[in-house]
Formats: C-alpha cells, sequence, structure tokens
C-alpha cells in the first residue's frame, strides 16, 4: 500500500462537541444522548458495550479527552454501575450504558444504590430490544423502577434522548436517585436532526462523608427505606411536567416511548390527528397521575400504546378504578395489541382501527412469494474463530457437547461449525459446559471470548478448577471485542505491539489451572494439537487461542485486509485418485469424516510432484481387492462405523474372514510404517466387522442387479470360489456351489486353525453367500462323482474351476528311514484334530504361515516340544504371526535346513553346526501344489500351464474352453487368501462379460490388476504415534480354539484411524463447504470457488483441503 | 425546500457493502439541502455477511418507519436482498439495483447455487416497473475504485433525478463521511456511477 501525502491527520472537532447554539447534527439516538450528557455537564463516562446501546460509549471513547471527562469501558456492568456510582459520590455528573441484559448484571449496585442515594446525577443508559434483534430475550426494564424505587425516562426520537437525558441528571440530583433512561433499538439506532443546545464543563462538588447514609447497615438502611416515597414523589412532580398531552378529543391515545413517535406519524399520515387526543408520558415511571387523571376524565375511550408489558396500562387501569373514572381502557388486555415484539406501525394501526375505530383495516396477510433464501450473519472469512471451531470439531467430532457464550463466536453454534450446544449468556459457555461434565462423566467444552473471559469467564473458570472438572475451557483472544464494534478488550495496550498486562494464561494458572495452553488458531496443526493435549488430559485444561481480529487489525493499523488470495484448483478438487479403475465408491463422505480428513491433511503433508493430479493412497493401490482403505479408516475416525462397514462389505466379499487372515499388503506400503508404524488396517476393518456381527449382523448389503436365467456352476467353496459365487449373485446370475466337503469354506475352514480364524467367522461370511440364494452342494469332487462335461450338458452357462491347490508338495529331498519319526503334511495336519502331535516332539519343516498354524496348533495338543525349520536366514512368515508362535513356545530355527531322517529324529545342518534334532513327528510345510487328477481323462479338455495348473487369461480367467474358467490356487499356485478372493471377483466379471457382454459387465468393474494405478503418492506425516495393535489373549489363558488376537474398543479403533495420513485424493470431498463455512466459499456450475474479492488470504482452508486442491493465486498484476 | 409528503428510500445489501453508510450519505445531504430527514437502521452483526436495510425519510414526521404503502425508493447494493425487500414495494416504487451476487454463505454450505440475476429481477419487476440494474462491481473496477460500490450506486441513483436534491450535497455527504485516504476513491465511483447511467 502506498501512503498517499493526504493522510495527514485533519483536525477538526467533533460533530458532537460543536460548540455553536443553533447548531443541528444528524445523530443516533445513542449519540444525541452523548450530547444531551455532555449539555448536562457529565464529568465521568463508562459503560459496558452491548447491541444496541454501543454507541453511547463509543462516543464518549471518542471525544473523551477533547471534552475533558473521565471515560473508561468498564469489564463488566455491575462494576461499570458501581465505578459511575463511586464518581457520582465523588461529586462528578456520571453516565454509564449498557443493554438490557447489562442491567440485570448490574442489579445488585441497583438494588441499594437508590437507599443510599446519589451525589452528582447519576444516569444509567440501558437500552432494550423488542423483538430480539440482537438479543436472546426482550425485556422490560421499566419494572425495575418500580420494584427498585428509582424514576425511568423512556425517550420515543433522538432529539427526545438529548433532552431527556439532561432531564435525568436534573432529575437525579434534585430526588436523589439514580435515573434510568430506557431506550430501545429504535431509538438507539435511528438517525435523526439533533438541534444541540450550550456545551456545559464537567464541575465536581467533591465528597460528603456521611456513613450514616453512605454505609446501609440494617438500622440505617430501615430509616433510608422510609425516605425513598419522598424522593419519588419529587420524581413524580417532574414526570408531571413532562407529560404531553395535544388535543380534547373523547377518544385519546396514551403512548409511551418509540410508539409516542409512530403513533403521531400514522395519526398525520391518515390525518387523523384532529379527531384524537394524543398524550405522551416520556417519563414511564413513577407516572403523572394528575395528568393521568385528568386526561381520563375527560376520555370515552383511551388506547394504550405502548411496547412489551402493559406497564402504563396496568397502572392507568389501577388509577382509573382508584379515582372511580368511568373510561374504557383499551390496550394489551383487551386483545387490541400484542404484549410481544416491537410496535412497527402495521402493529399499532392495527391497534387504532380495532380499539378506537380510527384509520383504515389493515390489508389481509397478502399471499407474498416465498422469501428468497435466508442470510444470516456468519463468522467472516479469515476470521480465527473459525478455526478454532474447526480445529476443535476435528478433534472432539459430535460425541462431546459445546457450550458457546455471547460475542461473534456465538455464529459458530450454526451449520456447518455447529459448535454450539447451548448459549445463554456472558460467561455461561463455562459454567454450562462444567455443570453438564458433572453428571455426563465426559468432558465438555466452553468457549468465550476475551472480554467474555474478564467480563464474566473467570469466576466459572475458578469454580471448575477447584471442583477438578472435566473440561475444557477455551478462550478465543481476538485481542478486541470485536461484535459490538471493536471496543478494547481489557488489559490491551495500544497498537502496534499489544500486549496484554491481564494476561489470560496467567490468570487460568493463578486460579491453580494445571493444563494451560495458549496457540494460534490459523496455525492449524497446532490448534489440533492443542485441542488434542487438552482431549487427553484430565480436570480442567484451559486452551487460549490468541490471533488478532483480522478486521479489527485491519481497521486500526491501515494495513490491507487481504494478503492475496486462494484459489481451488478443479482438476484436483473432488477428484478420486482412482478414477478410470472404475471403482467409483459412490458415497458422500458424512461431514464427521469430512472433519477427520481434514485433521489428517492438517497434521501431514503430501509430498510435491511435478505434476497436479489427483494422488492414490499406496495402501489402496496394493490392495488386492481395490478396497479405499483411507475411506473407511477417515469413517472409522469420525465414529461413522456404518459407513466404514458399508465401503468395506461393497468391495470385500469375505470379510469376516479376510479381517483376520489378510496379509495385509496394505500395512507393508503404509507411509507410517517406516516412521512409527503401519496403521493397523486390518484391526480397524476387524473392528468395523465385529460390531456388526455384535449388534446383530451387517445393516448394510450390496446393491443386486435383478435375477436373469442364466446359471453358473463354480466348483471348489473356497476363498476363491465363495468370493465369485458372491460376485455373480450380485450380478444376478444363479449360483451352483460344489465342493468335495460337506460344507462350504474351503481351505478358511479346514486349513487356517480356529485361534486364528474361528468358524464363526468363516460361518458368517458363507451364511451372507448362501442368503443371496447360492445353492451349495456338498460332497461332490471334480475328478470323482463330478464332471465339467456333466455340468455344461446340464443348464449351466458357464463353469469356474476353484478347486484350488490341494495337494501339499512334497519333501523329496530328505530322505526316510525306518526309524524315523512320523511324517505328515501340513494340510492334513490342520484337517485332523491335531492328536498326532500330543505327547510327542514335533519338528515343523518350513516357516511360512501355514508352518506357524501348524506349530501352534501343536503347541494347543499337547506336543512336549515344537520346533520350526526354515532355510533361509529370515523366518519368511508373517512378523505377528512369528511373535505370537514363539511366545507360545515353539522354537525358531532360521537357516536350518533338514538333511535326513534319522531314528528318533533328524539330522539337519544349520548355520554353523551339524545336529542330530530329536523328533516324534514331522510336518510338512513347504507349500501346497495342484493335483493334477483332478480333471477325469474323459472329461472336456483343459490347457495347462505349469506343474498341473489351469492356463487361464489373467485378465478374464477365461480357459482354452470358452465355457470355463478358472481362478485361485488352481491358476497359479500357492498365493495368499486376499488374492484368491480378488481372482473369484475377476473370474465372476470375466464370466458376466462372455454371457452378457462388456456393458452389462463393466457396471461392476473387477479388482483392479497390480499396476492398474497411477503410481501412488505419499503423504508425510508432521507427527509421530506409536502403531497400537489390537489387545491379544495371554498365552497363559489360550484354549485350543480360543482366537488369540482380540479386536479394538471403539475409541482403540477411532484412535489408531486417526494416524491415517490420507495419502489419496477423494472424489466425493466437499470438506470446505461441510465442516468450514467461509463465506468466500460458493457452488457454480458444480464446481467449487472461492470468491477473490472476499478471500482474505488466510490459507486455512488450504491447510486442511484433504485433496490438496486450495493454491495460492497468482498476483494479479494491474 | 419544503415537502408536504415524506418520501421513503430503502437501502437493502449485504453486511460490509456499505448499505449503512449510503444510507447516511443520503440523509446528511438531505440535511444539507435543508429537509427534514430520519433514518433507520439495524446494526449489530450487520457487517458479518449478513442481510441489512436501512430506511431513509425524508419529510415531516418524527419515525424512520416506511409509511403504510412501502418505499418509495429503493437502492439494492445486491440482487436477492432487493428481492427481499418485495414486500415494501408498491407499484410506484424506483429501484435501482447492483446486478453482481453476493452468494448467502446458508446456500453455499447446503452445496445450493446462486438463483438466476435476470429471474430476480423479473420478481421484482413483478412488484414495480422502474427497475434499472447496473453492473456495480465491473463500473467500480474500470474506475479503479474497487471496494466502493456503494458510491457507485450513489452516483448512479443520483443520476435518475429520483430525489429532492441534486448530486451536489451528496458528494459533498461522501466526502465528508470517506477517510481522508479513500477519498479520492469514492469520489472517482461516485462519477462512474453516474456516467454509467446518465442519459
Amino acid at each position: 500500500m502506498v501512503a498517499g501525502p493526504s493522510d495527514a491527520e485533519e483536525v477538526v472537532v467533533d460533530p458532537l462537541l460543536v460548540a455553536a447554539p443553533g447548531h443541528a447534527a444528524l445523530l443516533l439516538g445513542n449519540e444525541a444522548i452523548v450530547r444531551g450528557a455532555l449539555e448536562a455537564g457529565v464529568g465521568f463516562a463508562t459503560g459496558y458495550p452491548g447491541t444496541p446501546s454501543s454507541e453511547v460509549t463509543d462516543s464518549f471513547a471518542r471525544i473523551a479527552d477533547a471534552a475533558g471527562i473521565e471515560f473508561e469501558y468498564a469489564v463488566n456492568e455491575k462494576v461499570c454501575l458501581e465505578l459511575a456510582f463511586g464518581a457520582s459520590l465523588a461529586g462528578a455528573r456520571s453516565i454509564c450504558a449498557m443493554k438490557h441484559l447489562g442491567l440485570m448484571v448490574a442489579g445488585d449496585p441497583l438494588s441499594t444504590i437508590p437507599y443510599v442515594g446519589v451525589r452528582a446525577g447519576l444516569v444509567i443508559v440501558s437500552a432494550g430490544d423488542p423483538s430480539c434483534l440482537t438479543s436472546p430475550n426482550e425485556q422490560d426494564q421499566r419494572h425495575l423502577g418500580r420494584m427498585l424505587h428509582f424514576p425511568v425516562l423512556d425517550p420515543s426520537t433522538p432529539a427526545e434522548a438529548r433532552e431527556l437525558t439532561k432531564v435525568a441528571f436534573e432529575l437525579s440530583e434534585a430526588s436523589g436517585l439514580p435515573v434510568l433512561l430506557r431506550t430501545t433499538t429504535r431509538v438507539a439506532h435511528s438517525r435523526a436532526v439533533v438541534p444541540f443546545g450550550p456545551l456545559r464543563a464537567p464541575t465536581g462538588i467533591g465528597f460528603e462523608r456521611d456513613p450514616s447514609r453512605l454505609v446501609p447497615v440494617p438500622h440505617h438502611a430501615r430509616r433510608l427505606r422510609q425516605e425513598l416515597k419522598g424522593k419519588m414523589e419529587v420524581a413524580r412532580r417532574r414526570a408531571e411536567e413532562l407529560f404531553v398531552r395535544q388535543g380534547d378529543e373523547r377518544t385519546a391515545v396514551l403512548a409511551a416511548g418509540v410508539p409516542a413517535a409512530t403513533v403521531a406519524d400514522l395519526l398525520a399520515e391518515h390525518g387523523l390527528s384532529d379527531r384524537v387526543t394524543l398524550a405522551r408520558v416520556p417519563c414511564v415511571h413513577p407516572l403523572p397521575e394528575v395528568g393521568l387523571t385528568d386526561l381520563l376524565r375527560s376520555s370515552e375511550r383511551l388506547l394504550v400504546v405502548e411496547e412489551l408489558s402493559p406497564f402504563v396500562e396496568d397502572a392507568v387501569r389501577l388509577l382509573a378504578a382508584r379515582e372511580g373514572i368511568a373510561v374504557e381502557i383499551l390496550g394489551k388486555s383487551t386483545g387490541h395489541l400484542p404484549e410481544e415484539f416491537e410496535y412497527l406501525p402495521a402493529v399499532i394501526a392495527g391497534g387504532l382501527h380495532a380499539g378506537l375505530g380510527l384509520g383504515p383495516a389493515p390489508a389481509g396477510e397478502e399471499e407474498q412469494p416465498a422469501p428468497p433464501p435466508p442470510r444470516p450473519p456468519v463468522l467472516c472469512a479469515g476470521c480465527p474463530h473459525r478455526s478454532t471451531f474447526f480445529a476443535a470439531k476435528a478433534v472432539f467430532g459430535e460425541d462431546h457437547l459445546y457450550f458457546n457464550d455471547i460475542g461473534c463466536y456465538t455464529l459458530g453454534f450454526s451449520a456447518p461449525l455447529s459448535a454450539g450446544d447451548a448459549v445463554l449468556c456472558m460467561g455461561a459457555g463455562f459454567s454450562m459446559a462444567a455443570g453438564a461434565a458433572r453428571v455426563t462423566g465426559q468432558r465438555t467444552l466452553g468457549f468465550l471470548g476475551d472480554s467474555t473471559f474478564f467480563h464474566a469467564g473467570m469466576p466459572p473458570l475458578l469454580d471448575a478448577i477447584k471442583e477438578g472438572t472435566d473440561m475444557i475451557a477455551v478462550v478465543l483472544d481476538n485481542e478486541v471485542t470485536a461484535m459490538t464494534g471493536f471496543q478494547d478488550s481489557p488489559g490491551l495496550e495500544g497498537a502496534p505491539e499489544r500486549p496484554r498486562t491481564a494476561s489470560i494464561a496467567g490468570v487460568a494458572r493463578a486460579l491453580g489451572a494445571g493444563h494451560v495452553e495458549t496457540f494460534d488458531p490459523m496455525d492449524l496443526p497446532a490448534a489440533i494439537g492443542a485441542f488434542e493435549r487438552a482431549r487427553d488430559a484430565t480436570g480442567t485444561s484451559v486452551l487460549v487461542a490468541q490471533s488478532p481480529c483480522p478486521v479489527h487489525h485491519a481497521r486500526s493499523t491501515g494495513a490491507p485486509l487481504t494478503e492475496g488470495c486462494f484459489q481451488v484448483d478443479a482438476s484436483l478438487c473432488s477428484a478420486c485418485g482412482r478414477d478410470g479403475c472404475g471403482l467409483d465408491c459412490g458415497m458422500s463422505p458424512t461431514p464427521a469424516t469430512e472433519r477427520a480428513m481434514g485433521r489428517s491433511r492438517a497434521l501431514s503433508v503430501l509430498q510435491p510432484t511435478a505434476s497436479a493430479s489427483p494422488t492414490t493412497a499406496p495402501c489402496g493401490a496394493a490392495c488386492p481387492l481395490g478396497v479405499c482403505i483411507q475411506g473407511y479408516i477417515g469413517h472409522v475416525a469420525a465414529g461413522e462405523s456404518a459407513a466404514a462397514l458399508q465401503m468395506v462389505m461393497d468391495r470385500v466379499p469375505l470379510p469376516d474372514s479376510v479381517c483376520r487372515v489378510c496379509h495385509r499388503p496394505c500395512e507393508a506400503v503404509c507411509v507410517r510404517e517406516p516412521r512409527d508404524g503401519a496403521v493397523a488396517v486390518n484391526g480397524i476393518k476387524r473392528f468395523v466387522m465385529d460390531l456388526a456381527a455384535e449388534q446383530g449382523g451387517p445393516t448394510w448389503s450390496p446393491p443386486r442387479e435383478p435375477e436373469h436365467d442364466r446359471r453358473v456352476a463354480i466348483i471348489g467353496a473356497g476363498p476363491a470360489g465363495l468370493s465369485a459365487a458372491h460376485e455373480l449373485a450380485l450380478r444376478g446370475y444363479g449360483v451352483a456351489l460344489y465342493d468335495a466337503a460337506d460344507r462350504p469354506g474351503g481351505l478358511l475352514r479346514h486349513g487356517i486353525p480356529g485361534f486364528r480364524l474361528p468358524v464363526g467367522a468363516v460361518d458368517r461370511d458363507v451364511q451372507r453367500i448362501l442368503d443371496l440364494g447360492v445353492r451349495f452342494e456338498p460332497g461332490r469332487r471334480l475328478g470323482g462323482d463330478l464332471r465339467l462335461a456333466d455340468l455344461l450338458a446340464a443348464d449351466f452357462d458357464a463353469v469356474l474351476v476353484a478347486v484350488g491347490a490341494g495337494r501339499a508338495a512334497p519333501l523329496t529331498s530328505v530322505g526316510p528311514h525306518p526309524e524315523g519319526p512320523e511324517r505328515t503334511d501340513a494340510l492334513a495336519f490342520l484337517a485332523g484334530d491335531g492328536a498326532a502331535a500330543t505327547g510327542r516332539r514335533v519338528v515343523v519343516i518350513g516357516g511360512g504361515n501355514a508352518g506357524m498354524d501348524v506349530a501352534r496348533r501343536a503347541v494347543r495338543s499337547g506336543a512336549t516340544a515344537v520346533t520350526v525349520l526354515e532355510k533361509q536366514a529370515l523366518v519368511p512368515a508373517d512378523f505377528h504371526e512369528v511373535e505370537a508362535a514363539s511366545v507360545e513356545g515353539v522354537v525358531m530355527r532360521a537357516g536350518t535346513t533338514p538333511i535326513e531322517e534319522i531314528a528318533g529324529g533328524l539330522f539337519v545342518r544349520g548355520p554353523e553346526t551339524h545336529e542330530d534334532l530329536p523328533a516324534d513327528l514331522i510336518v510338512v510345510a513347504v507349500g501346497q501344489a495342484v493335483d493334477p487328477s483332478f480333471l477325469a481323462a474323459d472329461d472336456v479338455a483343459i490347457e495347462r500351464g505349469e506343474r498341473g495348473a489351469l492356463a487361464a487369461d489373467p485378465t478374464t480367467c477365461a480357459t482354452s474352453h470358452p465355457a470355463v474358467f478358472a481362478a485361485g490356487d488352481v491358476v497359479a499356485g500357492g498365493r495368499t487368501v486376499t488374492e484368491a478372493m480378488a481372482a473369484g471377483m475377476r473370474a465372476a466379471w470375466g464370466i458376466d462379460r462372455s454371457l452378457r457382454g462388456a456393458a452389462s459387465a463393466d457396471r461392476r468393474p473387477p479388482p483392479p490388476r497390480p499396476g492398474a494405478w497411477p503410481a501412488p503418492r505419499a503423504a508425510v506425516p508432521r507427527d509421530a504415534v506409536a502403531r497400537r495393535d489390537p489387545p491379544e489373549l495371554a498365552p497363559d489363558r489360550r484354549g485350543p480354539s480360543d482366537e488369540v488376537v482380540g479386536v479394538f474398543t471403539a475409541e482403540q479403533a477411532r484412535a489408531e484411524a486417526a494416524r491415517c495420513t490420507l495419502c489419496g485424493s477423494c472424489g466425493s470431498c466437499r470438506a470446505c463447504l461441510d465442516t468450514f463455512g467461509c463465506p468466500a466459499f460458493f457452488m457454480r456450475d458444480g464446481v467449487i470457488q472461492i470468491d477473490p474479492k472476499l478471500c482474505t488470504g488466510c490459507g486455512v482452508c488450504a491447510a486442511f483441503c484433504p485433496n490438496d486442491a486450495i493454491k495460492p493465486a497468482p498476483e494479479v498484476t494491474a | 425546500m419544503s415537502m408536504s409528503a415524506p418520501l421513503s428510500l430503502l437501502v437493502v445489501g449485504v453486511g460490509g457493502q456499505g448499505a449503512i453508510t449510503a444510507a447516511r450519505v443520503l440523509g446528511e445531504a438531505a440535511m444539507s439541502a435543508g429537509l427534514p430527514v430520519r433514518l433507520g437502521q439495524l446494526h449489530g452483526m450487520s457487517q458479518r455477511g449478513g442481510s441489512v436495510e436501512s430506511t431513509v425519510v425524508i419529510g415531516p414526521g418524527q419515525t424512520a418507519f416506511l409509511p403504510t404503502r412501502g418505499a418509495d425508493v429503493v437502492l439494492g447494493l445486491e440482487p436477492l436482498e432487493v428481492l427481499r425487500a418485495r414486500p415494501s414495494l408498491h407499484p410506484g416504487s424506483r429501484v435501482l439495483v447492483c446486478r453482481d451476487p453476493v452468494v448467502p454463505t446458508s446456500m453455499s454450505v447446503q452445496g445450493e447455487e446462486y438463483p438466476h440475476v435476470a429471474g430476480i429481477l423479473a420478481d421484482v419487476q413483478d412488484a414495480t416497473d422502474e427497475v434499472i440494474a447496473v453492473e456495480g462491481g465491473a463500473i467500480a473496477a474500470a474506475a479503479d475504485a474497487a471496494g466502493a460500490l456503494n458510491a457507485v450506486l450513489l452516483g448512479a441513483l443520483l443520476a435518475q433525478g429520483w430525489l429532492p436534491f441534486g448530486p451536489d450535497p451528496v458528494k459533498a455527504a461522501l466526502d465528508l463521511s470517506s477517510s481522508p485516504a479513500r477519498r479520492d476513491r469514492n469520489r472517482r465511483a461516485f462519477d462512474a456511477g453516474w456516467r454509467a447511467v446518465a442519459p
């Protein structure tokens, strides 16, 4: 910004200080009050800002020095009134201003001041708010005058406000009472031509010691009470002088406050001014009883027009009864006027017509078109409060209660921030949170601003701390009282450094808070970190979110509000990194999930790449099933288990099994693996599935096409066959599933021990598939009583061979010995009951996962010793499996090769020595092979591949026979369960393509083939949080078939899921709109955009944009 | 200058656009032209992007409420806000409106898009015939006066000759309401608005 030569201060007299008599200015009602006070020689002014009273104090703040009066913003209204009273006692005319709610805060001093009495005039301005235009309630302060014994003046226009302010000072001194100048919004915030009188310099009359009056101990108080009647009589006489009566008609209107002016305008508009008497009571308490009695006697009908309660109306009724005057009094109690809301002209016109027959009948409710969308106020673009609320919600989600307070930040209650479950009054953000925490047993959050903290936040904070209340007290310190027009925040020194002399964090510590942190909410990772530490702490945590209000900062320093701006890269926004694979998840993340996504992005940084394109997460790219892993993990992190379940079940046909036995290629490539351990993906999936089972089974089933008349036979009910059956059933096929065993499951049921994969989990998966109408044919063996030719001759349109690799690979290199140990293979051992190992020394040859299963089964069957021999230097089984076996007492001998059997054992060669290893049972676990005899010689001929396996197209699973397909281990021996499932799904797609064509089949694409996606791009986590594994059964409590690995609790699952760094882009993300709600964002033609006129360049959105799509806009040069 | 019946104006816009300032400038101009005038305005949280309206009533009377028939002149800084003010229009109302939309955040959050401006203006025209729409943002930008939309609209309003005073008192009031740093910009904006619609 270039400083212009004309920026120099211009010396001008403030409009409120113009001395010239006869001058008039266009003043707000609030400004007119200040002018009136100056003309009354006010010496001390104070107030606490509150709409619609704020311009009274703001004007005093501006002119106090020039006018030579003392001014301050008080920290609250009680202090404010006490200050003004002290100044009055010391002899200076004093004024204090506040809104209607503030007067209740000042209720304690207000109750006793009338007793002890003022010295110099004391005027209390309290602005009411009929219709709750900027307040949580409307209240009628006039009653306080009656209840506490002081006069109440009620101006109807700005000009009258000036006059009545002067009257108020005189009346206060004449009666010795404080005087309430009660305004409402339409006086306070109307601007009108106000004629000026002469200014009067402040004068002091000094303090007068008189403890018998100024110290209201009970015996003084009783005497002072008796004096009140006389004081009020002084006021009543002044009220008579202020009473205005125009006209002498039998029909009369008595009006008070703004309605008095409105009635006058209405009568003029309709030419009725000379047909009705209009009387006005500028002093509404005490009322001018003489003038009113006269009015009542001369009227037949009298309509009382006043806003809110029937304060004057009731008094006039009482007066008429007391004086025995027969006059018809109309108003609220006769139903001609309402008690609630401000009196707009139409309301009064209705009362005039209905009550007095004056003026036209109000127009009927006209049929108005639907109003346009509402435009409520919102937190400004660049507001630090938005960032604080976003961080809080990202950490605490929907599970915790948010108590908010009075200030700009109240707006945080509305969507999408939704951080305000309750709002009451100044300070209650802390106290309500504390009360709720006491009975919910859960940490609550309370929010309030810096001014509110000093106003009414310190007592509830001390209260929470002394009780050890489990809550987080957040002070939103934007260094100014922003909502009411940027008044000074207590204890803050002037620009530019603005250090706090009253340290909020220091106060919190002094009150005894153990956990106190100050952070910059515009630094989103710092803000999230602070909230996470507060979440994990106990007792009362105090967080001070400190960042200056940018609007105030710009106005007070002259610095530009905008520092560059950001824009949305449409090629990255809402773009899935996996588009093109066709696996559209079709799911819109919930706002809770989007918050979790935003949090993950804020806590990690995507590695920069040369080209801006959507990214793919390494985990999803490595998953044989193509599951969007970060998608369901994001849901879990947000506590959205149902959505996570849906994502898993849409892509995983055997989820209960795979979440226990998957080989977890996703975890191997997780970016956290080398840093602090991979995210426990499978443990999280297991949590989702077990939770669903616990709740009576999954509530979601993938969409299913209508049935058609095509039928497929599947031979082999292992992972590949079951997955194909599931997928074909979803595609509308009739499916018959053949297996040699009597129950479906194959390897899952017979090849994996129950302590790793309980039968119940397999049963759940199998049942779900049978429930789709898949027909199971037990005891049918291909090559036995089952021939492909017969199936094809029957009415099957295709046959899928998925018989697996059912033969154990032989161990020909180890020579037998007549007195050698008994020898069996892993498949046979695991299919049996394990009794062969009981009381024997067992040696397992082969350190793969099957070898671990054998060894652990042997331990459970009572083997006296179990040793695993692995010729490689490292045992190749999954780390977790090796560890579990070792914990259970299995001895691992890596780098050890069996040479030959000897009597009672094995001769082996170790890394350094040869030795005889005693053994009673050898179990060979060196892999599985395809049994080449499964196709009878007279069946259809199918081309073979290596070692008897069937040759099949890797893309479609088609074999050399057009109606025969093959998938799983029968094609490629010795793969994993998860890969077999993927192959089964792919075969189903291949079959569908051949039978119905690509158009139908490709609506549900198969799992991607390795390398189908763009190279994954990793994120770098900023933090380090150690991996958490699911709990395991203690080794001494592991029964023969007890499942060893347990399941995460919901909290553990969420915490572990929250470690995901969200490497991939999301095609359904709309996090900026759904969770942040910055007014600079808007949607046009379905595309999210940022309005450069509104963006302040704060960059918070860019810090959390899950897709990294928000970038600084290039500098625009003129 | 004297008037028998009041002339009522309604200024509507979005918090931050300067609607209240524009109304005040008109009020000061009326006063300096020797006319009785009153202004009604709702403050509160208006600067935080909410709907803002201000009334200017010129002529005899005590309050700043619009008369029963509604507003004689509407100055709209934003199309949707003029549509919102439709209940205050009567067949003789004259409307000057800026065509540039400000999308309510409540709509963006819902994923809703701003309605077509032409449709909004047609709806306004159902209530009154004299509707003049200007490209306020473009006019301001061309005059190197971005951020002075209210001054552009004031210039365009005075060019219509709908008010009982000419441009000079408005220019003077605009000067007085401007900080020294903004004075030249606001003058340029007023003049550009005037030129954009002057016959």
